[in-house]
């Protein structure tokens, strides 16, 4: 009874033998990266309209979904000369601590102008837990050309002229 | 009383019950838009749409019935509103079937064609009630295509404190009836027709009216928004903490509502007995003062001439080390200052410090006011009955208004007045020196030469005696020296007092009649009527005498109520802030020093807290026995110690200043004019170092006590409310008014007050619950808590002052709402509020001296000369100007002194 087991041996080495023949399923991070799904939560990005406005309008809603408790938001008020969104109101500080974030993107289905977005970005680590608070400046997207930034003076908003762009679900497609 | 079945289930209510009313009874929630329980229903919204039906009569006037007895209903064809129909007996009333169901989503969606929805950007958003009811009752889903929606112009400023928002409005006209109806200052209207129907300011300066906040609360959308809090936090956001309103003697209840440590906005909390669901704009919107950045964050210490940082430790251990020193060298070389603004647990550590430890009754709180005692003692033998409500005064009522401005003083106790007097029909008489605001409400209306309110009071009581309208019985029970009384009173006919005063003899007979025929009668005394006092001792005679002979004391609705000037002026008295009285408001056998008298030098120690004697800008200084009398300027001790939110001028020439916290950091009681003890809490975080008032004298005592043989644990507290405990087992008037006493009969959360959400149904109160907190409670005057208490009638010659001398003018001293005030003065919103120096002037006069209204005009006096311009009109009788103090260059008008105008 030198080897009671040896059945049980001989099946699991035969798993690994399999197993040296397959490809390998390891990515060599960071030189390869693995695909994402298109609706993959990583990173918030605070997105733009087309004529470089923020579409964030500081309403606090996402910060109202957050189960996590993760966004801040301190809205403003803003005038034709200074604009930022359109409407009345924009966010003066937009925050989300990632380390309270959960990913669960409630913030995403509850913005009334499809502004907040988890995109792909998945590399979040940080050196210090202060970082890990990412603030409005890193959160937004930068404007499709220089001179679309904000806040910048815009007596008329044109299309814009509605906080909420008139769109089925609010968000444009 | 009427019968009435609401989706069957029966009330009995009153007559002239409206359907939505008697539904809340049994627990039916009804949707409104336009209508308001405080306010005349229009029916303009149609959102209360519900089937009424009526029993049917046959010809005989019987009511039919059916097979099983049942009375036959007979339905009316169309749907009626709710908030119009009277309920009538045998009513029924569905509000549940399909065709109310179907009439509400109508009108919703109706609503929602012409509303923009930007329910993101809207501080209506989370306590909305068209949002509410959107999703109670709406669609869900809008038939007509969202470019079809009617746009109309956003942002409008309607005035400096309020924003327009024209598409959101659903012209219920709310507003305008808010101001109309309880404000009494008409200046909203519509204009316009249809979906255009708009919101507009009739006057100049827009929206000048000093509620109008409250159209902010009673606005049903997100139409009407503050400026002040305008798009700064979503509604959910903000913590709200109950609070008591620190900037008038009506003590309106309130709550703060906090975030990120500031405070974002402050609205009503109910209280029907004080506020209502109203507060008045001073009120609402000047509070950046907790949050100032010249607030004071951390002890100073006086070194080599400079007021330089410290710790707590030394700087009140040098305050300890220094009183100590002058008192055991004489302890009445030390005195206290303390404002009536402090709280009572302050007042009361403040006194204890001084009569126990220190052994000193140098205590005053009427900084800049003159030696005599302003009323401590009517109020506390003859203050109003416990349950007067001044916004509920019936028709069987008199209230006589003496010498007092409500309208700026006392801001919404005018409105509650104005309320009394025209809903329910209480009689008021108006007498002043000048025409005041109120006076319009009055049934009839006095002005008095200033100076001759003793006579205008002896002129009453001789007109009553005369007409055998004095209370025999009350007088044979309770009033002593009556015939005494009399005799001294002979030579006042009524014709002499009316020559004194200035006022008609009729006028002053027909007062009498009416204060001495009314079933309750009430007297309201203010500020002016108070200076009278203090130089002409006939005032309160003349008051006392007044209440008694009419047996018009100690009960609800009967008594004398003392406007005040501050929050907590009525808690200062209760704890002995005077010289001459003590704890309770006893007199005390040696009398201390007065507060002008500290302040000149008579003391080697001065402790001030609270206030800022070195700027006295109080009106009363001034005249005493006809004569000018100039406040001489503030001498400092040896030691002084000022303990404040900011560096005022006292505490510039202190040798120690301590930080204190103001009224949103900390809790406590205030006791408002009508002697109501109401209970506050602490909203926010103390800022910087700042420690409350109470536990900085607290620690001082502590200090002092140690090595002597007082009692250290007296001196040990770990909370304000250690000290409410304590004063309610300790001080008599204060008996049983414990922190548990002061919280009753309050259910909370509950829905906030006035914010367009008269259904009843809870506003949601973000993170979190709050604590407990009460409708206050009243102390009871001697009158009233001895029903065997003696009064004696005291005879005092009426002194008429004010001579008119050509070309000089007596200067009558106003106050204004908003003025040039340590708070007011760090709210920015506000300043464009506070009006331009002015002064008011007679046209006969007016013409005298050759200007027309709006001219600049020089007013000298005392050796100060002042250019404002002049309002002509016929707010003052000829002989008197009015100024309101503490404007732009109007500190520390002298009332009663003798000015000359001239044009410019
Ligand atoms: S993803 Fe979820 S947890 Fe993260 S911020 Fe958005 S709502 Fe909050
Ligand atoms: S919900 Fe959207 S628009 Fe509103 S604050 Fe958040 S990101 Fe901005
Ligand atoms: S502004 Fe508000 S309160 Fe006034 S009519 Fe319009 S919806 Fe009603
Ligand atoms: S009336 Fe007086 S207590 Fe009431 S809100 Fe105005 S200032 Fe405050
Ligand atoms: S019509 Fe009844 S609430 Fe407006």
């Amino acid at each position: 009874m030198a080897f009671p087991d040896i059945g049980a041996l001989i099946k699991g080495m035969s798993v690994t033998l399999r197993e040296m023949f397959n490809p390998p399923v390891t990515y060599q991070y960071p030189e390869v990266r693995r695909p994402l799904y298109p609706r993959f939560r990583g990173r918030h990005e605070l997105k733009r309209h087309a004529n470089g406005l923020e579409k964030c309008i500081g309403c606090s809603l996402c910060a109202a979904a957050c189960p996590a408790d993760a966004i801040y938001v301190e809205p403003a008020e803003q005038t034709d000369a200074a604009r930022y969104s359109p409407g009345e109101r924009y966010a003066r500080r937009y925050e989300i601590n990632h380390i309270r974030c959960i990913f669960c993107g409630f913030c995403e289905e509850a913005c009334p102008t499809g502004a907040i977005v988890l995109e792909h970005d998945y590399e979040l680590s940080y050196y210090n837990r202060r970082d890990a608070i990412i603030t409005k400046e890193r959160l937004l997207v930068p404007p499709p050309a220089p001179d679309l930034s904000t806040p910048r003076a815009m007596p008329d908003p044109g299309g814009l002229y509605s906080a909420i762009p008139p769109v089925k679900g609010g968000v444009e497609q | 009383m009427p019968q009435v079945t609401i989706d069957n289930k029966s009330v009995d209510v009153p007559h002239g019950t409206l359907i939505v009313e008697a539904a809340k009874q049994v627990g039916i929630e009804i949707p409104v838009f336009c209508y308001h329980p405080k306010l005349q229903p229009v029916g303009m919204c149609r959102m209360c749409l519900v089937e009424v039906g009526t029993p049917k009569r046959g010809k005989d006037g019987q009511i039919e019935r059916d097979a099983n007895g049942a009375p036959v209903i007979a339905w009316m064809p169309k749907l009626q509103t709710a908030c119009t129909t009277v309920v009538s007996d045998g009513m029924m009333v569905r509000t549940d079937t399909a065709q109310v169901a179907d009439a509400r989503r109508a009108i919703i969606e109706f609503l929602l064609t012409s509303h923009p929805l930007d329910c993101p950007i809207c501080d209506k958003g989370g306590e909305c009630p068209l949002q509410n009811l959107t999703m109670a009752y709406g669609p869900g889903q809008s038939r007509f295509p969202v470019e079809s929606k009617f746009h109309n112009e956003k942002r409008v400023p309607l005035g400096d404190l309020i924003m327009l928002d024209r598409e959101r409005c659903i012209q219920c006209a709310r507003c305008v009836r808010f101001q109309t109806e309880i404000a009494d200052d008409p200046v909203l209207g519509f204009a316009a027709r249809g979906r255009g129907l708009e919101i507009v300011t009739l006057s100049d300066p827009p929206f000048d009216s000093k509620f109008s906040g409250n159209t902010i609360d009673t606005c049903p959308v997100g139409a009407l928004t503050s400026r002040d809090f305008r798009l700064s936090a979503r509604v959910w956001e903000v913590r709200d903490y109950p609070s008591v309103c620190a900037h008038c003697s009506v003590g309106c209840n309130l709550w703060i509502g906090e975030r990120d440590r500031t405070i974002k906005r402050i609205v009503p909390r109910e209280n029907e007995a004080v506020n209502e669901i109203w507060l008045c704009d001073k009120g609402r919107f000047v509070h950046h003062f907790a949050t100032s950045s010249e607030r004071l964050t951390q002890p100073l210490i006086r070194r080599n001439g400079d007021l330089q940082p410290a710790t707590w430790n030394q700087a009140l251990d040098l305050v300890a080390t220094r009183l100590k020193e002058i008192q055991q060298h004489d302890p009445n070389a030390v005195g206290g200052l303390a404002g009536d603004r402090a709280s009572n647990e302050d007042l009361y550590l403040f006194q204890k410090l001084f009569r126990r430890v220190i052994g000193s009754n140098n205590l005053d709180h009427r900084v800049g006011w003159s030696a005599a005692n302003v009323g401590a003692d009517l109020i506390r033998l003859y203050g109003a009955g416990i349950g007067t409500n001044l916004g509920a005064l019936a028709h069987d009522t008199t209230a006589l208004v003496l010498g007092a401005d409500p309208e700026e003083e006392q801001p919404v106790i005018r409105l509650r007045l104005a309320r009394s007097a025209r809903v329910f029909g209480a009689t008021l008489i108006v007498a002043n020196g000048r025409l005041t605001k109120l006076a319009k409400y009055a049934k009839q209306s006095v002005v008095y030469r200033y100076g001759g309110e003793s006579a205008f009071l002896l002129g009453m009581v001789r007109a009553i005696i005369d007409e055998n309208l004095e209370n025999i019985e009350f007088i044979r029970a309770r009033v002593a020296n009556f015939d005494a009384f009399k005799t001294a009173l002979a030579p006042y006919t009524v014709e002499r007092c009316a020559e004194l005063s200035g006022v008609n003899a009729d006028a002053l007979r027909n007062a009498a009649r009416a204060f001495a025929k009314s079933p309750d009668a009430l007297i309201l005394y203010g500020r002016e009527a108070m200076f009278a006092q203090q130089n002409d001792p006939a005032v309160a005679s003349g008051i006392a005498t007044l209440l008694l002979i009419t047996g018009h004391v100690g009960r609800a609705n009967n008594g004398l109520v003392a406007l005040y000037p501050h929050n907590n002026s009525t808690g200062a008295f209760d704890f002995g802030f005077l010289p001459d009285h003590g704890l309770g408001r006893a007199q005390v056998e040696s009398k201390g020093l007065s507060a002008r008298e500290m302040t000149c030098g008579k003391v080697r120690a001065l402790y001030v807290m609270a206030c800022d004697p070195a700027l006295t800008s109080d009106s009363l200084v001034g005249t005493q026995q006809g004569e000018s009398v100039r406040q001489d300027g503030f001498v400092k001790p040896e030691f002084l110690v000022v303990q404040d939110l900011f560096l005022t001028e006292t505490a510039k020439l202190a040798d120690v200043v301590l930080p204190a916290q103001s009224f949103a950091e900390r809790e406590g009681t205030f006791t408002n004019t009508e002697r109501r003890v109401q209970l506050f809490r602490a909203a926010l975080k103390p800022v910087g170092e700042a420690k409350p008032d109470w536990w900085i004298v607290a620690e001082i005592g502590k200090r002092l006590v140690s090595g002597s043989n007082l009692k250290l644990e007296t001196w040990d507290y770990a909370h304000a409310l250690e000290i409410t405990e304590e004063i309610a087992a300790s001080v008599p008037l204060y008996k049983g008014m414990t922190c548990a006493a002061l919280a009753e009969n309050v259910k909370l959360p509950r829905p906030r007050s006035g914010q367009g959400n008269p259904s009843g149904e809870p506003a949601q109160i973000a993170m979190g619950e709050l604590e407990n907190i009460s409708s206050g409670k009243m102390w009871a005057s001697v009158a009233e808590s001895d029903a065997s208490a003696k009064f004696e009638l005291v005879w005092k010659e009426p002194s008429s002052q004010y001579s008119v001398v050509s070309n000089q003018y007596v200067l009558a001293v106003a106050r204004s709402l908003y003025d040039g005030g340590t708070l007011a003065s760090r709210t920015k919103i506000v300043q464009p509020r506070v009006p331009a120096p002015y002064v008011e002037i007679n046209s006969q006069d007016a013409e005298e001296i050759g200007i027309a209204n709006g001219a600049r005009v020089r007013v000298s006096f005392d050796a100060r000369v002042i250019q404002v311009s002049a309002r002509v009109n016929g707010h003052v009788p000829p002989g008197v100007v009015l100024m309101a103090n503490n404007l732009d260059g109007t500190a520390a008008l002298p009332m009663g002194a003798r000015v000359k105008i001239e044009k410019v």
